[in-house]
């Protein structure tokens, strides 16, 4: 606005406006990243029935300048063995794809950095980068731990990416567009005037959704499929040459992550920045996106606190004969949907056709790779 | 005009470094770089679709599959295996230079493209989907039965090993 009373051209003002949008998403999620460290621990800490940091400022509000200070002031470590330049790239290039994932994103009706065409899309490319870089760092490091926690990491994101990519097809079938503004559009309204009508909220939506949120979990290497870092197996998998502010970029890159794909489960499945009920309206679209956020970044926390990890064999099983058969499902379940009106006929016809294979997978696979009884040798 | 000016010498020095370099790891992210930058001379050209497919596809795929390979198997150095078996030379040759042959043929045969020439008006993702399932269905449909006759080749052969090697026990 300043810009154009000032008379200044074109160019000057998109690019300022590209400015602008760019470095508040990464402030904002720079930002976020350091309270998330914070709340992450205090979660744990609560769940597991402890305090949790509490000496740095009150409640512990300033560990993370704690934290970061420590990083930044750490010895960076470059082993005799690792190539110097691929040891050095991996963490930018970790850091990297996930802002740009960010920028995709829209935060609010009028907050959207890059209104892309193609946003889906270019998300998903970018973080085929991910892996690359991953591999770069397990290898350069030249140590036998990041190249086994790299090899991990790759095979469980190959295998993961799949069922992501098939469950967010889903959602572009159904709304025919691969930009995420438009998505979020269509996903306006209420059913019976109080249900939102989220893709949540649909029988393909709800299994397409809690697929995704399982290969989110899964993309980001969090636990329960925190197998690449696996701190009592492989120390920290592709990480453990890093030292100081490459392993916090390490942490950084993570986290920006894992913000993305839950920004982009929220825009694909949870309405975007729409309000859950009708007249919440007042309260500005971007504060809902956030909230959101926080709620589903709330049950990665829970889901860490909770469950044990996985091993790799049931990891990799998990994906190819359980998550993979389940998220082609979705596709013909959706076009079903589509061609049955979208309404009840719909939920009639796919419901059955998504729970009936669940439930008998369930029951197959419970027989087919049930643990064998325990047999104890010493203790009875 | 300008992007391929800046694109070009660079795709060509990474696969030119990607067929240099003696170490496989080396090469196969060199050969990385190159695909991602034909991704980015295809988005500078503005066509956003087939950038982005090919970065995803390539880079993501493809370059994965290729550094995977290298992370399970072992490879040596490309000189020992060169004086190993000198005769590789020749076949390699032999292999490339028919495609690059019809590579040059297939370039002089383009139209010739002068100053009145227009520039890409630019396809809606929309329409590029449209033509692809209508008048390339068959060409689609086709593709599609090939990669699902290699996958199960894939699986059978997959499944084949298995049989030899026992499962972990549970």
């Amino acid at each position: 606005m300043l810009l154009e009373y000032l008379g200044a051209s074109d160019w000057l003002i998109s690019l300022a406006g590209m400015a602008v949008a760019a470095s508040t998403v990464v402030g904002v999620f720079a930002g976020a990243f350091a309270l998330l460290s914070l709340i992450e621990r205090k979660t744990l800490a609560r769940v597991q029935n402890r305090i949790g940091p509490n000496r740095a400022g009150w409640f512990g509000i300033l560990q993370p300048v704690a934290d970061g200070i420590k990083m930044l002031t750490k010895e960076d470590i470059v082993p005799a063995k690792a190539e110097k330049w691929l040891h050095l790239l991996a963490p930018i290039l970790i850091v990297v794809p996930a802002i740009l994932a960010l920028g995709v994103i829209p935060y609010g009706r009028e907050w959207i950095p890059v209104p892309l065409e193609t946003g889906l899309l270019f998300f998903f490319s970018i973080g085929a980068m991910t892996e690359l870089a991953i591999f770069m760092a397990g290898w350069a490091s030249g140590s036998k731990f990041p190249m086994l926690g790299a090899m991990r990491a790759i095979s469980q994101m190959v295998s993961y990416e799949l069922p992501l990519m098939i469950s967010a097809l889903a959602v572009v079938m159904m709304t025919g567009s691969l930009s995420l503004p438009e998505i979020v559009n269509q996903q306006s309204g209420f059913h019976f005037g109080f249900i939102p009508s989220w893709n949540l909220f649909t029988p393909w939506g709800l299994m397409a959704g809690l697929l995704f949120y399982t290969c989110s979990i899964a993309e980001a290497n969090r636990c329960p499929f925190d197998l690449p870092e696996g701190e009592s197996e492989i120390v920290a998998g592709h990480m453990t040459e890093y030292s100081g502010f490459k392993y916090a970029l390490f942490f950084m890159g993570e986290y920006l992550g894992l913000f993305a794909i839950s920004g982009l489960g929220i825009t694909l499945f949870l309405g975007g920045w729409q309000a859950p009920l009708p007249g919440l309206d007042i309260i500005p679209s971007w504060a809902w996106f956030f909230a959101k956020l926080a709620v589903v970044i709330f049950t990665y926390l829970w889901v860490r606190a909770t469950f044990p990890r996985v091993r790799i064999d049931q990891l990799m099983r998990f994906a190819w004969l359980c998550m993979i058969p389940m998220a082609l499902l979705t596709l013909p379940a959706a076009a079903i949907w589509h061609y049955a009106g979208r309404g009840m006929m719909g939920w009639l016809f796919t419901f059955p056709l998504l729970a009936l294979p669940w439930i008998a997978m369930a029951v197959f696979y419970n027989r087919r790779f049930a643990p064998a009884t325990r047999i104890y040798r010493f203790a009875e | 005009m300008i992007a391929i000016l800046i694109l070009a010498p660079l795709i060509l020095l990474a696969a030119l470094g990607a067929v240099w370099k003696a170490r496989p790891v080396h090469a196969a992210l060199l050969l990385a770089l190159a695909l991602a930058l034909n991704a980015m001379l295809y988005l500078a050209m503005g066509a956003d679709f087939i950038g982005l497919v090919q970065f995803m596809v390539y880079v993501g795929a493809v370059a994965v599959l290729i550094v995977f390979s290298l992370l399970i198997t072992r490879p040596g150095d490309e000189k020992a295996e060169l004086d190993r078996r000198p005769g590789s030379v020749v076949t390699g040759l032999a292999c490339t230079l028919p495609l690059l042959v019809s590579l040059c043929f297939m370039i002089s045969r383009l139209p010739e493209i002068g100053a009145d020439a227009h520039p890409f008006s630019g396809f809606s993702i929309e329409e590029l989907g449209l033509t692809l399932y209508s008048t390339h269905a068959p060409a689609v449909i086709a593709v599609g039965v090939m990669l699902t006759a290699v996958m199960i080749g894939a699986a059978l052969f997959a499944r084949d090993i298995g049989g030899k090697s026992k499962p972990p026990s549970e």
